[in-house]
């Protein structure tokens, strides 16, 4: 397993954590992993933590969404958190979007989320 | 250098004591970077150092016995500077000033200029000392540096303009609002997003209120651009509201087939902030 990602597992929720510039291998680690784990327990979802991420591609973006689209059909959802505004920016001009993966402005509120299934949602 | 000018005004010929004509004229040509010369009352050049040949090209079998005028610039010349030059001194023992040197082969320097009078023990007028130094490098980075802070004043001015053209205010707990006055280009985008953005994320607001009350009309770039930013505000992961959309802004959204369907949006900005107040509020649990 990469050591670059971190991954937690917490309050029935997986937490990765991405490091600044993820390579296309890292980022195929993080959805087997995500996978492996969600089929092990019973977990609610992941939080994907991109704050120290400098650029998002667009082989970054797809597997996001892949991995958001798998991890519901194993009964998760996934929330993206902390993504800097330079790299929101950029995204937007692009075109990017995220689908149906959520979003949340900090750790705290990604967990709220995800525990609080009638609370209201942003998607990305 | 009062020092060595109080040394050529007292010397007396003929001894080989130290002090004698010949340790005062190695002395003057130790001077680096000064020239130094000595004028008779008419101002004809007596005497020249080592760095007066460096800084002007003459050697001093070329200048010694000619006016020292010959070292000004053509303009000053014309003007008859020189000899003004030598009755200020006369007239209050010293002239200090910064002015045009030129050298033999007509290149000017801008030089720091002290020429000072010098009288005998009957108080007569021998002659001037004249010392000068070559401040244009000085010069060059003054201009420049004066040039560098003119285009920063400007760079500065317009990016001040900039920022209070995309102004961003916290309107209340957990809500940011963002008039937009005018159309959205690019710049004013970016410059309106990193702002925006930003400040969501430095008070950990969950909306953003985006007001188009104070925009005239939508024309694609401004309603593409609009797209763009609410796009932006929820991939970090708040809302947004859309509000002050008129009727006309309405028409036209639709006419220009721009789709807005998952966007919150409210025609005045009033409502939008009401419906993000009550966004806030916890929701019931069940």
């Amino acid at each position: 397993m990469d050591e670059r990602i971190s991954v937690i597992r917490l309050r029935g929720v997986l937490l990765i954590t991405m490091p600044a510039n993820p390579d296309d291998s890292t980022v195929t680690v993080l959805q087997e992993h995500a996978l492996k784990v969600m089929e092990a327990s019973s977990d609610r979802g992941v939080i994907l933590d991109i704050s120290a991420v400098e650029t998002l591609d667009s082989f970054f973006a797809r597997t996001v969404v892949e991995t958001a689209a798998m991890v519901s059909l194993m009964g998760g959802e996934t929330v993206i958190v902390g993504m800097r505004p330079s790299v929101a920016i950029t995204a937007s001009q692009l075109g990017f979007t995220l689908g149906n993966v959520l979003t949340a402005l900090d750790l705290d509120r990604a967990l709220d989320l995800l525990a609080d299934p009638s609370r209201e949602r942003h998607r990305g | 250098m009062n020092q060595r000018l109080e040394a050529v005004r007292e010397y007396t010929g003929g001894t080989s004591e130290l002090g004698c004509p010949e340790d005062l004229r190695r002395l003057l040509d130790s001077v680096g970077g000064h020239a130094i010369l000595l004028l008779d009352p008419r101002g004809q050049i007596a005497a020249w150092n080592e760095w007066a040949c460096h800084l002007h090209g003459y050697e001093a079998a070329e200048v010694v016995g000619q006016p020292f005028s010959c070292l000004y610039s053509p303009e000053d010349i014309e003007r008859g500077k020189p000899a003004r030059d030598l009755e200020a001194a006369a007239r209050d023992g010293r002239l200090e000033e910064e002015g045009w040197r030129a050298g033999k082969d007509g290149l000017m320097f801008w030089a720091g200029v002290v020429i000072t009078a010098l009288h005998g023990e009957n108080g007569a007028l021998r002659g001037f000392g004249a010392v000068w130094h070559d401040l244009t490098q000085h010069r060059r980075a003054e201009a420049a540096q004066a040039q560098r802070a003119a285009g920063e004043s400007v760079a500065r001015r317009a990016q001040e303009l900039l920022d209070i053209s995309t102004p961003v205010v916290r309107v209340w707990e957990g809500i940011m609002l963002a008039p937009i006055i005018g159309l959205l280009d690019s710049q004013r985008t970016q410059q309106l997003l990193e702002k925006l953005l930003q400040a969501i994320i430095d008070t950990g607001s969950s909306v953003a209120l985006v007001d188009i009350t104070g925009v005239p009309a939508i024309d694609t770039q401004t309603a593409s651009h609009l797209i763009e930013s609410i796009a932006a505000v929820r991939l970090i992961g708040a809302d947004v509201i859309l509000t002050g959309v008129r009727p006309a802004i309405a028409q036209t959204l639709v006419h220009l087939g721009i789709d807005l369907t998952g966007v919150n949006t409210r025609a005045s900005l009033a409502a939008g902030l009401h419906a993000a107040i009550e966004s806030l509020k916890p929701s019931p649990r069940a």
